[in-house]
């Protein structure tokens, strides 16, 4: 027999099961605004940072000035089957965006998909199109680097693929830096120091009609480039060449015999080995034999002359046989310690390697000693001849910031070291550089004319013109190089095309210029 | 008693329910206002990385070196000529307060050169300090 249930039991437990509900319910409310109050608080105050999207980090300066950085573009694309009149459309897009009108009206089909118009819009120029009303247009948002200085740095800094990822330069060498991080990178260059290197390059290279020109500003006792200077050069943010260009860097991808300027390592080595007195008389009748060799100097330097002046005057007969002494045996050995004979290894990775004979005997010693039969990038160059002049040791050339000294590997002593600041100042005062001293400042240097191979043989009218300047020469803090390819003389080089008469005078001026930028501070005279 | 309860309980829900619509509907207009703010300070960020490098290519060194020459009647000095204000030699010496007031003049005669390195108005008791060098701004 079926009994009939209790109402109030029933009722009781109805109630039961709806507060039971009711407790769940608030309990959920509650425990979710004590998540959302205290445990969701501190990502709510932090959401208002919002990081900046850009897939490169800025690239700065030495002072915080702006070389590289990532903007908001937007690529345009058009559906040509939502134009009433195509061809229309076509001249208005193409007068707003800069795009090929002819391109857009062939591109223009109304069978077709989605065109590309314009990559890289800038925001303005995304407004101007959103305001000619079209239908069927649409903007993929995007990223492009943009280079506010133009040409200026472009072969140190390199480009970026339409993709944005480096293709050259140090945008490049430091890919992965760039793109793990989000705070700007600050290079050792100094956009100041390069707007004056390119400046007066371009000016001797233009005065000696020169197929090329190139130059380097280093700190010798940091290896920081201030600045790297490559013409002809290019506009990076074109992303194509125009007449004229080179995308070419001459300073680090291709490799020179550079001529008497490579005298500075002979003689740092015959001081070094203690071969020679700077006031011994050396023969320099032309010509000098060698085996089947003949060895002449750019002019008649008299029968004799000191060492020092050997070095002043720069003369390859002196200086083969200063070389001699020592013989290949140490000279090789000699140039590998001061890196000459590996390829350097910086941020850029356009680094071009030494050339050098295989087998380096006695001709071989002497032509090198005066920088024929051997091969270098300027910049391979530039570092060997820091460590010559910044007390004796090595120091790694870098593109980043770096203010502190480096203290490298000892190669030669600082007395060496010391001797050889007194010899580059005489070629300064009374050889073939006089036309790079700077009233002020104390500049030491070495001229360096070298021929250039042709068809096998040395061409007499194809030169190589280089200086290496330091300066203040007492206590060196920057070495400036400059080279130019294939100078011609003009009236105010007396006809000539030698390194003295080409690149020294625009050295000078550059040191004139960049020193007060640098910080190096005149030598005012105790008694005018 | 059991419907006084169950009454409350209701009108308690209710009001609970119309709290929780209306602090959602607060937290989906804050949600809301949130993302414009975020927008607007990611567009803020663009606006600031264009304007900077807007700045960047106007201040140049070319484009500087290109409006002085147009525009300032500026020469290009020589470097021998800069100096720092550190090489500048010292306006003067301080000195006592006595010396100062009793300090003097010493006129040479007419005609008569000043000996070089020789200061004139050399106090009372003090040795002449010699002449301070100019700086040398010239080649």
């Amino acid at each position: 027999m079926r009994r009939d249930p209790d109402p109030a039991g029933l009722l009781r437990g109805r109630i039961a099961i709806a507060a039971l509900i009711s407790a769940v319910g608030f309990s959920v409310v509650a425990a979710r605004l004590v998540d959302v109050m205290v445990f969701g608080a501190a990502p709510l105050r932090t959401a208002a940072v919002v990081a900046s999207h850009a897939r490169r980090a800025d690239l700065l300066d030495r002072n915080g000035t702006l070389i590289a950085r990532d903007l908001p573009v937007s690529d345009l694309y058009a559906m040509p089957a939502a134009f009433t009149d195509a061809a229309r459309a076509a001249h208005q897009l193409a007068a707003v965006t800069g795009a090929d009108e002819q391109r857009l009206k062939t591109a223009f089909q109304p069978r077709k998909g989605y065109i590309l118009v314009q990559r890289g819009l800038s925001p303005d120029e995304r407004e101007t199109v959103m305001k000619l009303g079209l239908p069927g247009l649409d903007f993929i948002s995007g990223y492009k680097r943009v280079y506010p200085g133009g040409r200026i740095l472009s072969h140190a800094i390199g480009q970026v693929d339409t993709d944005d990822n480096g293709v050259s330069g140090l945008e490049l060498g430091l890919e992965d830096r760039l793109r793990s991080q989000s705070a700007p990178l600050t290079l050792s260059l100094d956009t100041r120091v390069q707007y004056v290197l390119e400046h007066e390059a371009g000016e001797a290279m233009r005065a000696f009609h020169a197929k090329a020109t190139g130059g380097i500003v280093m700190n010798v006792r940091t290896g920081e480039i201030w600045a790297l200077a490559s013409l002809p050069d290019y506009e990076p943010n074109l992303h194509r060449l125009q007449p004229g260009d080179s995308t070419r860097n001459r300073m680090t991808q291709d490799v020179y015999e550079l001529g008497s300027i490579f005298k500075i390592f002979a003689f740092t080595e015959a001081v070094q080995e203690n071969t020679i007195r700077l006031d011994e008389p050396f023969s320099v009748v032309s010509p000098y034999r060698l085996g089947h060799y003949l060895i002449h100097d750019f002019e008649r330097l008299g029968p004799v002359l000191a060492a020092e002046m050997v070095f002043a005057k720069s003369s390859n007969i002196g200086t083969a046989q200063i070389e001699l002494r020592s013989g290949p045996q140490k000279q090789k050995p000699f140039l590998r310690k001061l890196g000459l004979l590996q390829p350097l290894k910086t941020e850029l990775p356009e680094m071009a390697s030494p050339l050098y004979p295989r087998h380096w005997e006695t001709v071989e010693a002497a032509t090198i000693a005066y920088g024929h039969g051997i091969s270098v990038n300027p910049l391979n160059f530039a570092a060997a001849a820091a460590a010559v002049v910044n007390g004796g040791t090595l120091v790694r050339p870098t593109f980043l910031r770096h203010p502190e000294e480096q203290h490298g590997e000892r190669v030669i002593s600082e007395q060496t070291s010391r001797t050889m600041r007194q010899l580059l100042r005489l070629v300064v005062t009374a050889g073939t550089g006089t036309k790079a001293d700077v009233p002020g400042y104390d500049v030491g240097g070495k001229t360096g004319t070298a021929e250039k191979a042709e068809h096998g043989s040395y061409a007499h009218h194809l030169l190589i013109s280089s200086f290496c300047g330091v300066f203040p020469i007492d206590d060196p803090q920057f070495l400036v190089f400059l080279m130019l390819d294939e100078p011609h003389g003009n009236r105010e080089s007396g006809g000539f095309a030698t390194g003295g008469e080409t690149a020294a005078p625009a050295v000078g001026r550059i040191i004139a210029r960049i020193a007060p930028l640098l910080g190096v501070q005149t030598k005012v005279a105790a008694n005018p | 008693m059991i419907r006084i309860l169950s009454f409350t309980l209701v009108l308690v829900t209710g009001v609970v329910c119309l709290g929780v619509y209306r602090i959602a509907e607060e937290a989906r207009i804050t949600a809301a206002e949130l993302r414009e703010t975020r927008a607007a300070i990611v567009q803020e960020n663009q606006s600031l990385a264009v304007l900077g490098a807007e700045w960047a290519r106007v201040t140049q060194p070319a484009r500087i070196q290109a409006l002085a020459e147009r525009y300032l009647n500026l020469n290009d000095r020589p470097a021998a000529e800069l100096a720092s204000v550190s090489q500048l030699p010292p306006k003067f010496l301080p000195q006592p307060e006595d010396a100062i007031r009793n300090a003097n003049a010493v006129v040479p005669p007419p005609g008569q050169r000043p000996l070089p390195g020789v200061a004139h108005g050399a106090l009372p008791g003090q040795a002449a300090a010699p002449v301070q060098t100019p700086l040398h701004t010239g080649t």
